[in-house]
């Protein structure tokens, strides 16, 4: 219960932040004459709150509560051993299933560590963002990225490592290439992309 | 037992020998082949379990091995599609179809499909000698690889071809010229690309014509430079069997262990044994080998054409599996290790052929020990038996040695004292049997003599008339030795005719079914006797000489006697006959019968001389008389004398004519008892003074009675006559009729002085008289009694001396008559 009073707190305290920062972002957009509509950055603001708080119910309520009372466990290979999927399986199917919808926004857990090579950045911005999201995961970074003529925002918040379930499987797991992860560490981020046109 | 006969199979004896053995081989040889098929049954379950156990970490193990075998060549090809300069070249593309109506994207497909197709060199050039082409190339051939990430020789030449397509599923960039151009419509094109959302799709085993081979295919989505969309695939076709047989094939175990990989269902992607491509040969072990977990399976066949129970161990390729058709509903692969069972269970048949070996040599020990164990037991037995005949016999005489030490050591013991017991029993049995016997011997010999001094004939006979002794006197009178061989009927030994013979035979049966003979015999005899001494008796039928016991062989009579014997020990039961030879006594009864008639004759006549000389003397004398006679009143009173005696003789003479002449008669008549008594009574005291006579009369009616009236008077008239004679004309004279039952009871009773009882048995007798001379003709009685008898009645005198006579008649009763 404590780690998760912990987690609780980190989110809260996430979204406050965020919630400030964000806040002049979306006043000076309001202020701003001919422009209707919201701003990218808000709109990820909601996306992220959206996300994180299902995955945070997820992990809290159901993952960790199930395993505490040793109803079942949380594991990669839940498809074969009847298990519950791991929270940052549950977030990337969440995206998959997003993005196949057709909406346009797409969101992704990336890290600098990856256990596998897909979930690697995959632009600079990701890779630099990461960066600064270790030394200081208060902000978000956010940038406008570009795909042939296509453009698109994208913004990247910090991925905390909120369950035992994170860090004991990036720990263990042999393609894993950082074995040193603990409770609350950044371990990488959330890339919620919106196209803008 | 009847040695003629052979022994039936129920009659087949097992000796204790061979019981024992077969006891013995039994007892090991049951819990042996217990404990056999117990360790091979529990052997072949562990062997089953162990076998299997290792067949799942086997399984397990290689599918690990898979799954890095392909998730590196998707590391590997998802660093070409992570490739920045081809990734822009397919942005620039995706930009420029965007920008093109339908037509002349469809235009410039064709365009590139005929020139490809035809191998233009130009078209061809295009493709494979891109700069794209070029960077596949490098890749390919490690160029831009670090020393890590080359892609080994192996996969190199097993790769068949490798190209990259834009959005729209066109080729952009081979390596080779074997590509298609237009992919849009194929299941991994559409799976990878994913409506640009993009996901690795791994395509299960089939026949790949441009290839010419068995090939599974690695598509990735190449996304643009941020990962936001696909703008094209990387597509790899791989030689399933040249990729995987490096990995797959030299995981060999003994003989015919291996380990294969299948798909979801049940295609062969890489076996040592089996071609790639064909499925398994059973279908229905199918689901049981490709759960979505490892394990191990006992199933019925092993998939590779044999029917044998096979242990199988599975294991899912996880990861690649993912992937598989691009979701893991969709495909899965799987391992698949297995040992023919032949070879898995060929040490426990070794075991169990070197345990049948030994189990045959304990089997030969057994019979062998138990043979001579069997023998040892059996040895004292038999000589046991043998003593036990012996003794049966009677003919032990040496005691039983029997040295084992144990129970059969008792039981000789037990024999031997038995033995002499049995002896000394037996000695005074003999010397009882023979004292027995002799005294058994001497009676039947003093019975003989006795039976043989017997002086009447004695006659035994079986149930079947067949003579079985005769004693001496028998034989003599019937000339008869009895053979002892031969038996001879009864009836043919005695020489009778046929009528008594029947007669004879049918008393025969009638004693030998139980009855008496003699009652009704003796009761004819009695009467035969009576009537001998009444030689004035008319002769009322002469009874057949056949119902008196009583016999006339040859020249001789005999009296007889049947009587029964019963058989000794429920043996037959014999019936005797004993002859008194009566020749003799018949003719003295004869002579005596004759004397006594002689005698009654002579004291008749003389009774009548008697009786008639007194008034022929008084008629000569007044005859004489009246010859000297001149006073005729004297004359007259002689003549009336002479007339009174002439009368008396008259009388008498009636009297005598009256026994023998009044039997016949009228016909019999119903008569009134009373009418008659009183008549009777009438003309007696007629003539007579009655004043010193009371008559007293009790009558119970008219009683009626079947007779002769004259007859019954006359009856009545003498034994009045008697009674009134008796009281000497003074007196009470009693006179009752009174009925009981069928008879009607007269009695007359005086007051007389009562008759003798040295008189009693004659007063019957003819001529028998008490009174003086010339008072009674001493007839009365007897003539009274033969008519009362007659009417089928009787009379019966009761008298003592001093208080009177009475005589009481009996006569049968008939109805009522009406008074006349």
């Amino acid at each position: 219960m404590h780690r998760g009073n912990v987690s609780l707190y980190a989110v809260a305290l996430t979204v406050l932040i965020s919630g400030l920062w964000w806040g002049p972002y979306a006043l000076s957009a309001k202020e701003r004459p001919g422009s209707p509509g919201i701003p990218p950055e808000k709109v990820a603001a909601y996306i992220y709150a959206v996300i994180k708080a299902d995955r945070t119910v997820y992990t809290m309520e159901i993952v960790n509560r199930l395993q505490e009372k040793g109803v079942t466990t949380a594991s990669e290979h839940w498809e074969q051993e009847n298990t519950l999927m791991l929270p940052a399986q549950f977030l990337q199917q969440g995206g998959k299933l997003a993005a196949e919808s057709g909406s346009g926004v797409r969101y992704r857990l990336i890290g600098l560590w990856p256990i596998y090579r897909r979930n690697a950045p995959a632009s600079d911005l990701e890779r630099n963002a990461l960066e600064s999201l270790r030394k200081n995961p208060d902000w978000p970074i956010t940038g406008i990225v570009t795909s042939g003529s296509k453009q698109y925002f994208q913004a990247i918040y910090p991925d905390f490592a909120v369950s035992p379930a994170c860090i004991n499987c990036h720990n263990s797991h042999r393609l894993s290439p950082k074995r040193d992860f603990k409770l609350n560490d950044v371990m990488g981020g959330i890339a919620i992309t919106i196209p803008l046109e | 037992m009847n040695p003629a006969h052979p022994p039936s199979r129920a009659e087949t004896k097992w000796g204790l020998q061979r019981k024992l053995i077969l006891s013995m081989l039994l007892v090991g040889v049951v819990p042996l082949i217990v404990g056999f098929a117990l360790a091979f049954w529990q052997g072949s379950r562990e062997i089953q379990t162990v076998n299997g156990e290792n067949f799942k970490t086997l399984a397990e193990e290689t599918a690990r091995k898979v799954d890095l075998l392909v998730s590196d060549e998707v590391a590997r090809t998802s660093r070409i599609a992570a490739d920045p300069s081809i990734i822009h070249e397919l942005e620039q593309r995706r930009d420029a179809l965007l920008g093109m109506t339908e037509d002349e994207r469809r235009r410039s497909v064709d365009e590139l499909k005929g020139g490809w197709e035809a191998k233009d060199p130009t078209a061809v050039q295009a493709i494979t000698g891109s700069r794209t082409a070029g960077l596949l190339q490098e890749y390919f051939s490690g160029a831009h690889s670090e020393a890590d990430q080359l892609i080994p020789q192996v996969v190199r030449s097993a790769t068949k071809m490798l190209y990259i397509t834009d959005i729209e599923g066109t080729l952009v960039a081979a390596l080779t010229a074997t590509p298609p151009v237009a992919n849009k419509d194929t299941a991994w094109w559409k799976g990878s690309f994913h409506h640009g959302v993009g996901q690795l799709f791994i395509e299960d085993v089939h026949f790949d014509e441009r290839a010419q081979t068995y090939v599974v295919s690695i598509s990735l989505p190449i996304m643009d430079r941020i990962r936001y969309g696909a703008v094209g695939v990387i597509h790899r076709v791989i030689d399933a069997k040249e990729f995987f047989t490096p990995s797959i094939a030299p995981i060999r175990f003994g003989k015919t262990g291996h380990v294969m990989l299948i798909d979801h269902r049940g295609i062969v992607i890489s076996c040592p044994i089996l071609p790639t491509g064909v499925p398994l040969s059973n279908v229905q072990l199918v689901p049981l080998v490709t759960p979505l977990h490892a394990g191990w399976v006992s199933a019925p066949s092993d998939g590779h054409g044999g029917q044998s129970t096979s242990i199988i161990g599975f294991a899912p390729v996880t990861e690649t599996s993912r992937a598989t058709n691009g979701d893991l509903s969709k495909g899965s692969w799987h391992t698949f290790v297995w040992q023919a069972s032949d070879e898995l269970f060929a040490p426990i048949r070794h075991l169990l052929t070197w345990m049948a070996v030994f189990s045959l040599v304990s089997v030969g020990l057994m019979a062998s020990l138990g043979y001579l164990a069997a023998n040892r037991i059996v040895m004292p037995v038999r000589r046991l038996q043998t003593a036990a005949q012996l003794i049966g016999r009677g003919q032990l005489l040496e005691p039983i040695d029997i040295r084992s030490g144990d129970e059969i050591q008792d039981l000789a013991d037990e024999f031997n004292r038995m033995n002499r017991q049995l002896e000394a029993a037996f000695a005074g049995l003999t010397d009882q049997v023979a004292i027995k016997t002799q005294q058994v011997k001497s009676l039947l010999h003093s019975t003989d003599q006795i039976l043989d001094a017997v002086p009447t004939p004695i006659i035994m006979v079986n149930q079947n008339e067949q003579v079985q002794y005769i004693n001496r006197v028998g034989r003599e009178s019937f000339q008869t030795i009895l053979d002892s061989t031969q038996s001879i009927p009864l009836f043919d030994m005695l020489p009778l005719d046929a009528a008594v013979r029947e007669h004879l035979r049918k008393e025969f049966r009638r004693v030998r079914n139980g009855e008496n003979v003699e009652i009704a015999s003796g009761a004819e005899d009695a009467f035969v006797v009576n009537r001998a001494h009444d030689p004035l008796a008319p002769a009322m039928g002469t009874a057949e000489p056949s119902n008196r016991q009583e016999i006339q062989i040859a020249e001789r009579r005999y009296h007889y006697q049947w009587f029964h014997m019963a058989g000794e020990n429920q043996g037959e039961d014999r019936i005797g006959l004993v002859f008194r030879d009566t020749t003799d006594d018949s003719r003295l009864q004869d002579q005596l019968i004759q004397a006594e008639k002689s005698g009654s004759l002579g004291t008749l006549t003389a009774g009548i001389g008697h009786e008639l000389n007194n008034p022929l003397f008084g008629i000569l004398g007044l005859g004489e008389a009246i010859e000297d006679e001149a006073n005729l009143n004297r004359i007259r009173s002689y003549a009336r004398d002479i007339v009174q005696h002439g009368r008396r003789m008259a009388a008498i003479i009636r009297d005598f004519t009256g026994v023998t002449s009044r039997e016949t008669s009228d016909q019999r008549q119903p008569v009134h008892l009373e009418l008659e008594l009183d008549q009777a009574i009438a003309t007696l005291t007629g003539s007579m003074d009655p004043s010193g006579l009371a008559i007293q009369r009790t009558y119970a009616g008219d009683t009626c009675v079947l007779a002769l009236p004259d007859q019954l008077r006359q009856a009545f008239t003498n034994l009045l006559m008697n009674a009134i004679q008796a009281m000497k004309g003074r007196g009470t004279l009693h006179l009752s009729t009174s009925l009981a039952d069928t008879s009607a009871i007269t009695t007359i009773a005086d007051s007389g002085p009562g008759i003798p009882k040295q008189h009693l048995s004659k007063i019957f007798d003819p001529f028998f008289t008490t009174k003086g001379q010339g008072e009674g003709s001493g007839l009365g009685l007897t003539v009274a009694r033969r008519i009362i008898k007659k009417f089928g009645g009787d009379i019966r005198i009761e008298s003592q001396e001093g208080s009177g006579t009475s005589c009481i008649v009996t006569l049968p009763v008939i109805p009522l008559l009406p008074p006349p």
